[in-house]
């Protein structure tokens, strides 16, 4: 079947009623998931997985899918109005859209914000539509080795493209590998740290530790006192962008979409990085760079445009090799995996309906946030008006009852209120939890596909490097381990460097 | 010497991976051909040591310990012990009791919110949450000694 006949495929599952219904509440749910700060994609998306167990593999996808790219459209309307990021990937927006809303463009700048997210969403989808399948075919390829070494890969490239030092992050996937080893041991039938708590028997899960880190961490980090905020409100009729505003983001947009695709494809906070870069590579090429945090179109079309399309991007590995990027596809695998489907490449020739029809669903969600962000941004706007000392116990309580409802286990409450405090001391220490949920997803993964590999090889490492692809992707590796030892001889300023500062708050 | 936060966290990791090492004692390693149970913890743990010493080698590039901001501790200790109270109730009183007193004593008890506003914001959350969970959602909350 090519790819036309399986996309008629795909928009005959997606545009059924139901499956749409579930496209418009993951898309609204993002939305409101994108206004509120605080509460990022991976709370949302993990506090509607239990809600999803008795709905079917591709409306379950749908709808958590469509959170999760809505979210990223939604996070760019409280860092416009408020100067408040919404989504930790609309940090750079509130830069430029802030001061767009301060000289009375408010409108114009949501107006980019929606119509650059949606243009570079649907890029993302049409090529995750035209790359997904043949790379899916390709990595039927992998043996156990490949699989370690994409994986090591993986691992690596998430440490070059950190903003925090390479063995900071390298310390934190470590943590996450060892987090993942507690459970049985599958080839050998061990208990590991198990403690003789029976739960623990099963391992750690993905929700209680990623809600715990992001969700539960960052409101011990965050008394209600620090959030403060004055909402502007624009008008419906001061929607529409000048012809010169048009002009300005329609280059910024079409890089972001490129930009954005493919540090998607990358494992790591691809979405955050890709905003970031974006707006690097549009203040260097503007003839104007002088405009920039003063109300620059291009510094609102640019990031905004990037991270949809990241976000997108993210799913080819996810779809094709069954490899989260990140803790948020790391969820979607584990949603995928609860309906009794293996995403890799087997998904896409077993179960063309769940993955046409997802990929379908994308380009109607996206034309569905389009419509949502623009005529109700009224609405999400009075979202933000819920004091912040009534949304955290709120968000406290869905966490808790998300956790419990995946599989009744009060072990794993107590798991994501210690990942929590783990959480708000990681933040101290300026370590990033994102590499630790990385580690703990690839885990299993990893362990087995390594022990494989040495069973294949009678004990002998020489077979990473006797394989053509586990030694490409190995010599990958060493490339990026090479880029990053010669910057630290260099104490040299990159763009990571910068990338820090501005996280931490200082001028980008 | 000043300590730096890298110092303290570096040496905290350096004490976990030992843990680590001293918990591995009854897990075989087994052999290159056939490796075992112990492994992959042991080669994790021995790399976590590895990048927490080169934490603290490059301890003074991060910030003094007493720059730290510990302003947000007080509310972190509070949330922490009302959760943890709801936690240990929850399958013993139910959703409804358990998150109608953790609502309450989040917004009253920390926030020092009206008590009839933060009762009033209590109850219609979880009665919301209640009808669209069972209702709507068709997710049964969990039921607490009581039945419901």
């Amino acid at each position: 079947m090519g790819t036309v006949d399986s996309l008629l495929l795909g928009f005959s599952v997606a545009l059924q009623p139901d499956v749409l219904w579930y496209a418009f509440l993951g898309c609204l749910v993002g939305t409101i998931v994108g206004v509120l700060p605080g509460i990022g994609p991976l709370s949302g998306i993990s506090i509607l997985l239990p809600a999803t167990f008795g709905l079917d593999t591709t409306k379950s996808v749908v709808m958590l899918a469509g959170i999760y790219y809505g979210s990223q459209y939604g996070g760019s309307t409280t860092s416009i109005l408020m100067r408040i990021p919404g989504e930790a990937a609309s940090v750079m927006t509130c830069i430029d859209g802030y001061a767009m809303a301060q000289k009375g463009r408010a409108g114009a700048a949501l107006c980019i914000a929606a119509v650059g997210s949606w243009i570079a969403g649907t890029f993302g989808v049409i090529m995750l539509t035209l790359i997904a399948p043949p790379l899916a075919t390709f990595a039927l390829r992998f043996g156990p080795p490949e699989y370690t070494a994409l994986l090591v890969l993986g691992l690596i490239f998430l440490a070059y493209m950190s903003s925090t030092s390479l063995p900071r992050t390298l310390l934190m996937a470590c943590f996450g590998l060892l987090l993942g080893t507690v459970g049985i041991d599958n080839m050998t039938g061990h208990f590991r740290y198990s403690f003789d708590i029976a739960e623990l028997g099963d391992g750690i899960g993905i929700v209680p530790v990623a809600i715990g880190l992001f969700g539960l961490g960052e409101i011990l980090s965050t008394p209600s006192a620090n959030v403060v905020g004055k909402v502007i409100a624009p008008k419906l009729r001061e929607l529409l962008p000048s012809r010169a505003e048009w002009r300005q983001s329609a280059m910024p947009i079409a890089r972001g979409s490129i930009l954005g695709f493919l540090i998607g494809l990358t494992p790591g906070s691809a979405h955050i990085i890709s905003s970031f870069l974006s707006y690097g590579v549009e203040r260097r090429l503007s003839k104007h760079p002088e405009e920039f945090g003063k109300g620059a179109v291009a510094g609102v079309a640019g990031p905004e445009s990037a991270n949809n399309a990241a976000s997108t991007g993210a799913f080819v590995p996810m779809l094709a090799l069954g490899l989260p990027t990140g803790p948020i596809t790391a969820v979607l695998i584990a949603a995928l995996m609860i309906h009794g489907v293996p995403p890799g490449p087997t998904l896409v020739n077993e179960h063309p309906n769940i993955f046409w029809g997802f990929v379908a669903s994308m380009y109607v969600g996206n034309l569905m946030l389009l419509a949502l962000n623009l005529p109700l941004v009224g609405i999400f706007v009075n979202v933000l008006r819920i004091p912040y000392a009534y949304l955290y116990p709120l968000v406290i309580m869905f966490c808790i009852i998300g956790v419990y409802e995946v599989s009744h286990s009060i072990v794993d409450v107590w798991i994501m209120l210690i990942m929590g405090v783990v959480g708000y001391g990681l933040r101290k220490f300026g370590l990033d939890p994102a590499p630790l949920v990385l580690g703990l997803v690839i885990a299993p993964t990893f362990e087995m596909s390594l022990r494989q590999s040495l069973i294949m090889s009678n004990g002998n490492w020489a077979i990473f490097f006797q394989r053509p692809i586990a030694l490409v992707l190995l010599g990958v590796c060493a490339v990026l381990l090479g880029l990053a030892a010669l910057s630290l001889i260099r104490s040299r300023k990159d763009w990571r460097s910068e990338l820090a500062e501005a996280e931490a708050g200082e001028n980008p | 010497m000043t300590l730096h936060s890298d110092h303290i966290a570096g040496g905290i990791f350096v004490v976990f991976g030992l843990l680590i090492f001293a918990l591995s004692g009854d897990l075989p390693f087994g052999s290159l051909s056939f490796p075992g149970a112990g492994m992959m913890p042991k080669l994790v743990a021995g790399f976590l040591i590895m990048f927490a010493l080169l934490l603290i080698l490059r301890g003074n590039e991060s910030a003094p310990v007493a720059t730290l901001s510990w302003g947000d501790f007080p509310h972190a200790v509070r949330v922490v012990a009302i959760t943890a109270v709801a936690i240990a109730l929850y399958q013993t009183l139910g959703f409804p009791i358990t998150m109608a007193l953790l609502l309450f004593a989040l917004t009253f008890g920390t926030e020092r919110r009206n008590p009839f506003v933060a009762a009033g914001f209590s109850l219609g959350t979880i009665a919301l949450t209640y009808l669209l969970f069972t209702v709507a959602l068709k997710t049964p909350l969990e039921r607490g000694i009581l039945g419901y």
